[in-house]
């Protein structure tokens, strides 16, 4: 079923499977993709074209995803070789409530943002963690953390 | 998109609580960074294995007595570190 949910959207989007995968799952709050689409519209100077705007759209989602794995690897001591899914939740992975604050606080110094208590509360997903960091980033939600 | 258990209003308050610590290190040196981090962690993590979660009333003292401990560490003046130590120190004479 997965599977060929990816396949049909990757087919779709003209995007590698896993970034496919990505964005279908950021598709179900049509709101974010929304905003971010019209960002980086107005930003990069694409126009109508679908799938040229798709796939700038899937390799920012891509990226932001990574960084978060990244970052998630670092606090919770994984290896490297640790694998993780957009869709790994941070108690699977041995986070407690604590370490998922740690977690919020080390990406919002990363990408520059500030993360309201309500919304860092509803991030339970490495998915969750980059979906809000691209509409923050993209809406200027946030401002930059206190300097240090 | 899986869900997490609601949080209760106290665990709220103590995850808030640990933000705040987290949010205020930052703004002093990266070295006393380091050590608040440390120190804030360690005691927020022995609490959480040792104390009953059903134990509000000593669970909301503990509150307080942070939130006091958090102001404090607000003044620029302040390093913070050498309070909670005495204050870990002398816990157990906190207790009636």
């Amino acid at each position: 079923m997965a599977a060929a949910l990816s396949a049909v959207v990757s087919a779709k989007l003209g995007c590698p499977p896993a970034a496919a995968l990505g964005s279908w799952k950021g598709s179900r709050i049509s709101s974010r993709n929304l905003v971010s689409m019209k960002t980086m519209t107005a930003r990069r100077g694409l126009v109508s074209l679908r799938s040229p705007r798709f796939r700038v759209f899937c390799a920012a989602k891509a990226e932001t995803v990574g960084k978060v794995m990244q970052i998630v690897k670092q606090q919770l001591a994984l290896g490297e070789e640790a694998k993780l899914a957009p869709e790994s939740q941070f108690t699977e992975l041995g986070a407690d409530s604590l370490d998922t604050v740690e977690i919020v606080m080390a990406l919002e110094e990363e990408f520059g943002i500030t993360v309201e208590e309500d919304n860092a509360q509803s991030i339970t997903t490495i998915q969750d963690a980059a979906d809000l960091i691209d509409k923050l980033v993209a809406g200027g939600g946030g401002k930059p953390p206190a300097a240090a | 998109m899986a869900s997490r258990s609601k949080l209760s209003g106290i665990q709220r308050q103590v995850l808030a609580l640990y933000r705040g610590f987290l949010r205020t290190a930052r703004l002093k040196s990266p070295e006393e960074r380091h050590r608040i981090e440390s120190v804030v962690s360690a005691e927020f993590r022995e609490n959480a294995r040792n104390i009953d979660r059903k134990n509000f009333v000593y669970i909301e003292y503990l509150l307080r007595r942070g939130k006091k401990q958090l102001e404090q560490l607000k003044d620029p003046d302040i390093t913070g570190l050498s309070t909670l130590e005495i204050n870990k120190v002398y816990k157990p004479l906190n207790l009636k």
